[in-house]
């Protein structure tokens, strides 16, 4: 026993432990995180260069990057915290990398394929998630389609608030919900396949913005990395995942 | 500063801390006197919510609370509400994951109790739950103390599970700790400021007591 400890021990510790060999460091609003699986390596092929993302939500990122998180690139879920980190001067100037789009997705075939306004209608659906109205601009956009549908009222005592776009989608993905306001790049996960969707096209987009930070020591790494945000190969990872 | 998610804290903490007995001290008691095979694996999974992530936690209660899981299929037919997003299934989430933070004080005062208190009361013919009441009760009240104010000041701090499986419901589920997270991602933190600021001071009295309890015992 005691021999077996030691050989796992030294085994532990003989493991070489990755060291920060990463160019670029980004920080990255969670819901663009199957999209940026596949263009971090893309860049990798095209520039040889290494990038390390952060995923979760906008508003934990934003407040880590205030105090003073050692991120190179912000890309957000929303525009004004770009916006925010420019006019405070801790960021260059912010540029839309992606335009979200919100669908309503169920487990349930019967809530999933129906336009969405006749499915919250239905009274076998009780409740929905929806992303926090407040801080999550997928929540934030998915009211603003309940309110212009004049549904808002009717359908906010069935709302559960989920934390992020990311959790609103577990809980309908769990059936813990019966459907969700969901991002659409969630759809084309493991898990996304399972249901049913409609896209929500009275739904603003959500228009993400991104910026490079005025901290970064990288920025030439950066600029690269920018730029490579608007190519082609991009864009075509971009609309798999249903940005535009 | 919206005061609704701290009454709701106080009310979960409350409701937890009241609860628990009915579950913690039996649980307890079994592990302190009991002899049987497979004591030590009851052991493991009442300490289990202690060690796991509160998310691995959250999300596993999530799954089984939904109304089309093991656990919210039953309350679901029993009710007929769904147990996740009520402020029942944070309450269940609740207990849950104090479990733990219960029992193992409970458990540690009643080993310390002298045993010839055991044999004289059995002597004298009082009957297990009798000794239960009147023998083991009342002799191990600061152990029991100890547990109520550890389980009232960590249900005050919850918030991984209930996170998982509250959906932030005003009035309902939305919890201080989690009206804190919000108001920190709303860049509002003056707010997430006072509202833990309401709730350290309280947290901090709870502990100081239970080193008392501690100290009394000694």
């Amino acid at each position: 026993m005691k021999r077996m400890l030691t050989l796992v021990l030294t085994i532990l510790l003989a493991l070489p432990i990755a060291a920060n060999a990463a160019d670029l460091l980004v920080a990255q609003a969670a819901n663009f995180m199957p999209a940026m699986q596949e263009i971090i390596p893309a860049f990798k092929t095209a520039t040889g260069l290494e990038v390390q993302a952060t995923y979760t939500s906008t508003g934990k990122l934003y407040a880590q990057i205030t105090h003073g998180a050692p991120f190179d690139i912000f890309l957000a879920a929303d525009e004004r915290r770009p916006q925010k980190l420019f006019t405070d001067g801790l960021a260059e100037k912010s540029f839309v990398y992606a335009k979200g789009k919100i669908v309503f997705w169920s487990l349930k075939k019967e809530f999933g394929s129906a336009p969405w306004q006749e499915a919250v209608k239905n009274p076998a659906l009780h409740k929905i998630a929806i992303a926090n109205i407040e801080t999550a601009p997928y929540g934030t956009a998915a009211m603003k389609a309940l309110k212009k549908e004049h549904l808002w009222e009717s359908v906010e005592p069935e709302l559960v608030y989920a934390q992020s776009i990311a959790q609103t989608f577990q809980y309908a993905a769990t059936g813990a919900a019966d459907a969700g306001f969901c991002a659409y790049s969630s759809v084309f996960t493991t898990e996304g396949r399972k249901g049913t969707f409609t896209v929500v096209k009275e739904a603003p987009p959500v228009i993400q913005a991104a910026c490079i930070l005025k901290s970064s020591a990288r920025k030439d790494t950066a600029q690269k990395f920018v730029k490579f945000l608007s190519g082609p190969e991009v864009k075509k990872i971009k609309n798999k995942y249903g940005y535009e | 500063m919206d005061f609704v998610p701290l009454i709701l804290s106080a009310k979960l903490a409350v409701a937890t801390t009241l609860l628990i007995p009915l579950v913690a001290a039996p649980t307890a008691y079994i592990l302190a006197f009991g002899r049987f095979r497979g004591k030590s694996l009851i052991d493991a999974i009442v300490s289990l919510p202690m060690v796991l992530p509160p998310t691995v936690l959250g999300f596993g209660l999530l799954i089984l609370m939904a109304p089309n899981g093991p656990l919210g299929g039953i309350w679901k037919d029993a009710t007929g509400e769904r147990m996740v997003f009520s402020f029942s299934g944070i309450l269940l989430a609740s207990l849950i994951y104090n479990l733990p933070f219960a029992v193992q004080p409970m458990r540690a005062a009643f080993e310390k109790l002298d045993i010839r208190l055991l044999e004289n009361s059995a002597v004298l013919g009082l009957s297990a739950s009798a000794t239960f009441f009147r023998v083991v009760l009342p002799n191990s009240l600061p152990g029991l103390a100890a547990a109520a104010m550890l389980v009232f000041a960590h249900s005050l701090g919850e918030f991984g599970v209930i996170l998982m499986v509250g959906g932030s419901i005003p009035g309902s589920t939305k919890v201080a700790s989690i009206a804190i997270y919000e108001a920190v991602e709303a860049m509002r933190y003056q707010d997430a400021l006072f509202m833990s600021l309401a709730i350290i001071p309280v947290s901090f009295l709870a502990l100081l007591a239970i080193n008392r309890l501690n100290g009394k015992r000694r």
